[in-house]
């Protein structure tokens, strides 16, 4: 029988990872789409026109054109919620798995570490960090990292222990194997997976946390082209020119269930209980 | 089956998120403001209850300014709480022509040498806790704002040195105040809420229970929600329309326009932007009442830092269209246009001044090329001394301060001249003018805060510890003093237009406009003005409706 293509087999996934390149692709080729429109230059004379022909999303408050600004925006929330996933993945499992590993004293000290973090509500932490270090985008990613990476860490730590007393991890001790060794050969390769699955389903939430970080004042600062604080800026205009937050809110909008679509086919493809069902 | 579950409540939670964050959410301090909201609101309800019963209540909803204490000696916004609330009064008041007239008092006489200013007190007056007004009490009151004024930031001796000396002379109700320098202006200085009288020998909470002479007194402070008021049965002018007024403090100007549809609160005042006052007026369920402005927003700009350069300020001022500005949809009309210090309706000649530095967005990068500070490395900024030129703007959202900030930017970006925004509340920007930790620094000043500008271009003598901007001038620090020592209304208006010229052409801020102050009030209220001086929001002129 001639085996199925991978696309076919799963439609889902196909429909939301093309949906996702073209997120990727809009973001990329913005400068193209929006041709010689800059996202920072307007004219006050223009400000907060209706959408129009020329303004096929209208205009904000300084009269820069907002479709403009949601296509560059796209770069922004985008490159931002991939380094944040990608920061917290990559510190959580590396922590989950030494604590893990290890064990005693060096596991007591970050997992305690990690639920002083997974104690507080997770925005209002971030507020706090955020708050302090003063609004900026690399300020707002590392505040949503710091309460995010106690989730990777106690999944990771979590998949460590199933196997860390499996006889072939004592063998490979017994037969004097190095730890390196042990923990990118054995320890890594049984985290990764699942760790991938769940960094893939945060995207969306990520994004959303960034955006709403942004729109409280505690991330993007003007006159930066980003969702969430451009939904700030057109917070007083919601009932007399609703379109300066509408198309914000939908690129928002839109983005999130894509990327967490996504990450859910994912996790059906990937996911060994889904399969076996 | 289970899958399309999942996907379709990833969806509805995907939809409503965004709805969640942006009704949970005010301004710059989110999680404050949200939680004073629902504080607000747990408020209102009794508010709401008590007007279907026989007692009045008035709600009003206002910025918070310095957490609305009203200490009149801790910190300026203080002074001003404590008389917008109603709960204080001072010796004369100003009215809408920013005249002079006697309120506590009753009548002055000064000497000829303008040393001895001899204060007769109305009869009859008690402070809110049944205390008669004596000339003693008055003298106290004078005398404490000044002992504890070195503690905070009011500086009352900015309106009443700490050498002169006051003497009470209760069986003729006269005060007498010596001072050691001639004032000019000094019931202008005393109407100032700085120097409002209070009964600071029965006072015992300063911070939010001040006993004065108003039509309101304090019940209940919430701290970061408001205050809950209640009538002063001991006033001495005149009924007081309500029973009880609740004071709640509102992040942004939207918060207020909403709580005014919402029927939270009966009267708001300045909302400050022009989608919501717009539709409030054309709305008949809401009056909108707008005074002329003696506010100005302007933007200092540091002359410590990389703005000691002439020529990069002058190229500021000429690439900014300020007309184009205040006409646009964003600030629709809430600012009027000008290019001094001054608001162009007082009375200092604002029609003789001319203004080098109009808009002129060529004559600003050919201004800036000829003087040799260009873009070398083709990033986009021109550089000064090898460096980029990168201003720190340090703004705040009140009074649309961050619109006029945000399109400043723009055009700066048009000139080649880098800002990175530094947002945050007013306490933060405060701090940074005084600190002069900015490179500009966008706020709104009353300007005529004593009757008169001197207070108000003290920001730019030298040697009056407000000239936050590093500026110096020995031609107007002179002129200044000249003013201090000049009596003559006609010889004063023309020296503060000399001494507006000298700024305007020394280049020395950004004015963003003269601002247009503003109340707006539900069909509960059947009365409201806002007054040109910004002191006097909770009157006895407010009533409620029939």
């Amino acid at each position: 029988m001639k085996k199925k293509s991978f696309f076919v087999q799963y439609p889902v996934f196909t429909i939301f990872a093309v949906l996702a390149l073209m997120i990727i692709l809009a973001a990329v080729f913005a400068p193209v789409i929006c041709g010689d429109r800059d996202p920072l230059k307007g004219s006050l004379a223009d400000s907060i026109q209706p959408p129009s022909r020329e303004h096929i999303f209208g205009t904000d408050k300084m009269g820069r054109d907002i479709f403009t600004r949601v296509m560059y925006g796209a770069r922004i929330s985008l490159s931002a919620t991939f380094i944040l996933v990608g920061i917290v993945f990559v510190t959580g499992t590396v922590i989950g798995i030494i604590s893990g590993y290890f064990g005693g004293i060096v596991d007591a000290v970050m997992m305690r570490t990690a639920d002083m973090m997974m104690s507080f509500p997770g925005l209002v932490l971030a507020i706090a960090v955020a708050g302090i270090l003063g609004a900026s985008i690399p300020n707002a990613i590392i505040a949503i990292s710091v309460v995010t990476w106690p989730k990777y860490a106690r999944l990771a730590r979590s998949l460590v222990l199933k196997i860390r007393h499996a006889d072939f991890v004592e063998a490979a001790i017994v037969t004097g194997s190095k730890t390196p060794y042990i923990l990118l050969r054995y320890m890594l390769p049984n985290v990764v997976p699942t760790a991938a699955i769940t960094a893939a389903t945060d995207i969306g939430g990520m994004m959303m946390e960034l955006a709403a970080l942004s729109f409280l004042g505690f991330g993007a600062v003007p006159p930066a082209p980003e969702w969430g604080h451009m939904l700030n800026e057109g917070r007083n205009f919601m009932q007399s020119a609703p379109w300066l937050m509408i198309f914000p809110g939908l690129a928002i909008f839109v983005t999130v269930v894509v990327f967490n679509m996504l990450g859910d086919s994912l996790r059906d493809i990937l996911d060994p209980k889904e399969k076996a069902r | 089956m289970k899958n399309i579950m999942k996907k379709t409540s990833a969806l509805i939670l995907g939809a409503v998120m965004p709805a969640a964050i942006l009704s949970g959410c005010g301004s710059g301090s989110g999680a404050q403001t949200a939680q004073t909201q629902a504080e607000n609101a747990e408020m209102a309800a009794p508010a709401a209850q008590t007007e279907s019963a026989a007692e009045k209540t008035l709600t009003f909803g206002c910025q918070m300014y310095s957490d609305g204490l009203i200490n009149p000696a801790s910190q300026t916004n203080c002074a001003w709480n404590c008389m917008r609330f109603g709960v204080s009064e001072a010796l004369f008041k100003f009215n809408d022509n920013m005249e002079i007239e006697p309120w506590l008092a009753e009548s002055y006489e000064v000497s000829a040498d303008r040393l001895t200013w001899t204060i007769k007190l109305r009869d009859g007056i008690t402070f809110s806790n049944g205390t008669p007004l004596t000339a003693t009490k008055v003298k106290e009151s004078l005398d404490w704002v000044r002992e504890k004024g070195p503690d905070g930031s009011s500086n009352p001796q900015k309106y009443l040195e700490f050498d002169a000396e006051v003497t009470a002379d209760d069986a003729a109700n006269t005060i007498t105040i010596k001072t050691v320098t001639p004032y000019v202006n000094l019931t202008g200085n005393l109407a100032y809420p700085v120097m409002a009288i209070i009964d600071v020998a029965e006072t015992s909470d300063f911070d939010s229970g001040v006993i004065g002479t108003g039509p309101y007194k304090v019940k209940e402070f919430h701290d970061q929600v408001g205050f809950d008021m209640i009538r002063n049965d001991n006033y001495w002018n005149g009924d007081v329309p309500y029973d009880n007024v609740k004071i709640l403090f509102m992040g942004d100007a939207s918060a207020k326009a909403n709580a005014l549809r919402a029927g939270q609160v009966d009267l708001v005042e300045n909302i400050t932007n022009v989608a919501d006052i717009k539709s409030l007026q054309e709305d008949s369920s809401y009056t909108v009442d707008i005074a002329s402005g003696v506010r100005c927003g302007f933007t200092w700009m540091n002359q410590s830092g990389v703005l000691a350069n002439d020529t990069l300020r002058q190229a500021i001022l000429m690439a900014i269209d300020y007309d184009t500005i205040c006409s646009s949809n964003t600030i629709g009309g809430l600012y009027t246009a000008g290019f001094s210090v001054l608001p162009s309706t007082l009375a200092y000649g604002y029609d003789k001044l001319t203004n080098p530095y109009a808009y002129d967005p060529d004559g600003a990068k050919k201004l800036l090329d000829d003087a040799g500070i260009v873009d070398t490395d083709g990033n986009g900024i021109r550089e000064l001394d090898g460096k980029d030129i990168d201003l720190t703007y340090v703004s705040y959202e009140n009074r649309m301060l961050n619109d006029f900030s945000d399109a400043h930017t723009m055009y700066l970006a048009d000139l080649g001249i880098g800002v990175t925004a530094r947002y945050g509340s007013s306490d933060d920007q405060w701090n940074a003018l005084v600190a002069g930790d900015y490179d500009l620094n966008n706020n709104n000043w009353t300007t005529v805060g004593t009757g008169d500008p001197t207070e108000y271009m003290a920001n730019w003598y030298s040697k009056s510890g407000a000239d936050y901007c590093a500026y110096q001038n020995d031609e107007y620090d002179k002129l200044y003093e000249q003013l201090l020592n000049e009596a003559d209304t006609a010889k004063r208006a023309d020296i503060i237009r000399q001494l507006q010229q000298i700024l305007v052409n020394d280049a020395v801020a950004i004015v963003d406009g003269y601002y247009n102050s503003s109340m707006a009030y539900s069909k509960n209220v059947g009365y409201a003005h806002i007054h040109t001086a910004d002191y006097y929001w909770i009157t006895t002129e407010i009533r409620p409706a029939d």
